[in-house]
């Protein structure tokens, strides 16, 4: 399958926190690829995907911090109107339960790339397969 | 085999330990009548005199003393030697107000670590262990006094200290130490430490811990054990009475023998200080039988606990106090519920958590709040936000089934909350601002 380790961090929301997160991962030498933070009044999760997960995950539980992998479904999709739209359409059609979604910059112009989080991988990747979407690899990603 | 340090006290029959604590007890009074003016005026007030207590059945006649005599009385005027014939003062942390401070003559050091090898030698302490001391020296009494049983017993004495806690574990591991003296949330820390340092129990050589200085769960026993690989004991004592030893665990691990051949136990009613008969729960209350310099009669140490004479596998015959509920000072009353941090520490560590948290209470609009920030375990995260608001609320709801009351759960990250070298900080109180 072609899916994609997500790493989520626990930070306490408070200054600072995410900073800290950033500069561990700066002097690993670590790239980010894709980032989205969801945050609550008490603790943000920070979402990643790194061009060398384990790399990045041995760091970051190396510094206590609470973290764990997910996999998830990163697809390329053409930057025009009503793409995303069709996406959503094919997992609706299929039942497929989202739980979240975040853009990313892909390597062309002309295309975006996004996290797909759903609750049966296989499932959507299926779906998307037959809808004609184009899903990016951890080794895609990690080459942008 | 069960080993004594004092067998002929630690196994003594009730006819001749009552003998023995009547004969003290009178002596006891008469000494204290004579030299200390401030209880003299007490049992003057209450027209009480030391020829009406005859055998410790007359105890209920005499005055209490609490803490607040100690804070009138400082530093001097509970004193019942002079100064010439006093060698130590140890002293309380001093975190609930003024410092209270205790005096020892050479006779009172000696009972006190004789005490405290009792307890040493109850956890399977003898002269082939190296005994290793992370209680706090100084002012402090657990390290002075685990520090003198270690010496009576024999053991090799690591006098560590508390804190630099790497290289606590490096000392265990070249030194080779047996026993662990140190509150129990240090001993968490220490556990917590050697996983850190990608080592188990199998790299040290520890069979025992000996913990006390605050109150501590069953729970947390277990967690300790598994993350140091010993039996943890628990060991009682407060500054006032002489510090740690008044009471110590055996390998039965259901309560702690009192040495009451030195500190005579009662029970009573906190509201009305009325003494309580054997198995129900009251507030302990001790007499010094046998100290010299600082003898406090009826001294209530605001522990709610419980007595029982139940015979014990170890063949003590000294009385048991079963581990204290909790300190009336560390009871809050929340909304009008009394709740002790042990009862969401058992909470915590039965939902997998660790023993790390911070209770805040404030008032607002008038109301009592109570949050409770908890640290996750470092496996514990989810990567979606209902997974992390739905833990929070499992948690929420298991403490409000044990305490009555709804607290707010906060989770927070691993290490985030501060780490004790001696007691924790449990409890942050905010009302106190506002009075």
């Amino acid at each position: 399958m072609a899916n994609v380790r997500q790493i989520s961090v626990f930070v306490d929301n408070k200054p600072n926190r995410l900073a800290e997160v950033m500069k561990l991962l700066k002097d690993t030498g670590i790239n980010l690829r894709a980032l989205s933070l969801a945050d609550t009044r008490d603790f943000g999760l920070v979402r990643i995907i790194a061009n060398d997960t384990d790399k990045a995950v041995k760091t970051l539980k190396e510094n206590s911090y609470a973290v764990t992998v997910t996999e998830i479904l990163a697809i390329s999709i053409p930057d025009s109107p009503g793409q995303l739209s069709r996406v959503l359409d094919i997992l609706g059609a299929e039942n497929v339960n989202l739980e979240y979604l975040y853009a990313f910059t892909g390597t062309s112009d002309k295309s975006v790339s996004f996290v797909i989080r759903v609750d049966d991988n296989n499932h959507a990747a299926d779906a998307l397969t037959r809808g004609g979407i184009i899903q990016l690899t951890e080794n895609d990603i990690a080459e942008m | 085999m069960e080993k004594y340090w004092n067998q002929e006290i630690e196994t003594m029959s009730r006819e001749e330990m009552k003998k023995l604590q009547d004969e003290r007890l009178v002596a006891q009074v008469k000494h204290v009548y004579e030299n200390v003016k401030y209880y003299r005026d007490l049992m003057d007030e209450k027209g009480v005199k030391p020829e009406d207590i005859k055998s410790t059945d007359d105890l209920h006649k005499l005055p209490f003393l609490t803490k607040s005599d100690l804070r009138d009385a400082y530093p001097y005027g509970l004193l019942a030697k002079p100064l010439s014939e006093c060698v130590r003062i140890q002293s309380t942390s001093g975190t609930t107000g003024k410092r209270v401070v205790a005096f020892y003559t050479q006779h009172d050091i000696d009972l006190w670590e004789d005490c405290c090898a009792r307890a040493i030698t109850a956890a399977g302490g003898t002269n082939e262990d190296v005994c290793h001391v992370s209680y706090g020296y100084g002012l402090f009494t657990g390290g002075p006094g685990l520090n003198g049983g270690s010496h009576k017993v024999g053991c090799l004495t690591l006098p560590m200290s508390s804190g630099n806690t790497e290289r606590q574990i490096t000392f265990m591991r070249d030194l080779g130490s047996t026993i662990l003296c140190c509150t129990p949330s240090y001993a968490a820390y220490i556990g917590e430490t050697l996983n850190d340092m990608g080592l188990t129990p199998d790299d040290i050589s520890l069979k025992a811990g000996i913990f006390g200085a605050e109150p501590w769960t069953e729970e947390m026993r277990q967690s300790i054990e598994k993350s140091l690989g010993i039996k943890a004991y628990d060991i009682y004592g407060l500054t006032e009475t002489s510090g740690p030893g008044v009471a110590f665990e055996c390998s039965e691990q259901t309560g702690m023998h009192i040495n009451e051949d030195n500190f005579y136990p009662e029970i009573i009613n906190p509201d009305t200080g009325e003494v309580l008969p054997e198995g129900e729960v009251g507030e302990l209350v001790f007499t010094s039988l046998t100290k010299e310099a600082f003898p406090l009669l009826r001294y209530r140490t605001r522990d709610l606990c419980v007595l029982s004479r139940k015979k014990c596998s170890c063949g003590r015959t000294l009385i048991k106090m079963a581990k204290p509920m909790g300190r009336s000072d560390d009871m809050l009353i929340i909304r009008g519920v009394n709740v002790f941090p042990s009862q969401i520490e058992t909470v915590l560590i039965e939902n997998g958590y660790s023993p790390n948290y911070l209770i805040e209470v404030d008032r607002v609009n008038n109301t009592d709040t109570l949050d409770v920030n908890v640290e996750m375990n470092p496996d514990q995260v989810s990567d979606k936000v209902s997974d992390m608001q739905q833990k929070e609320r499992a948690l929420a709801e298991a403490m409000k089934t044990m305490l009555g009351i709804n607290p707010k759960v906060h989770l927070v990250a691993p290490k985030s909350i501060t780490r004790s070298e001696g007691k924790a900080v449990r409890v942050i109180d905010k009302r106190k601002l506002h009075d």
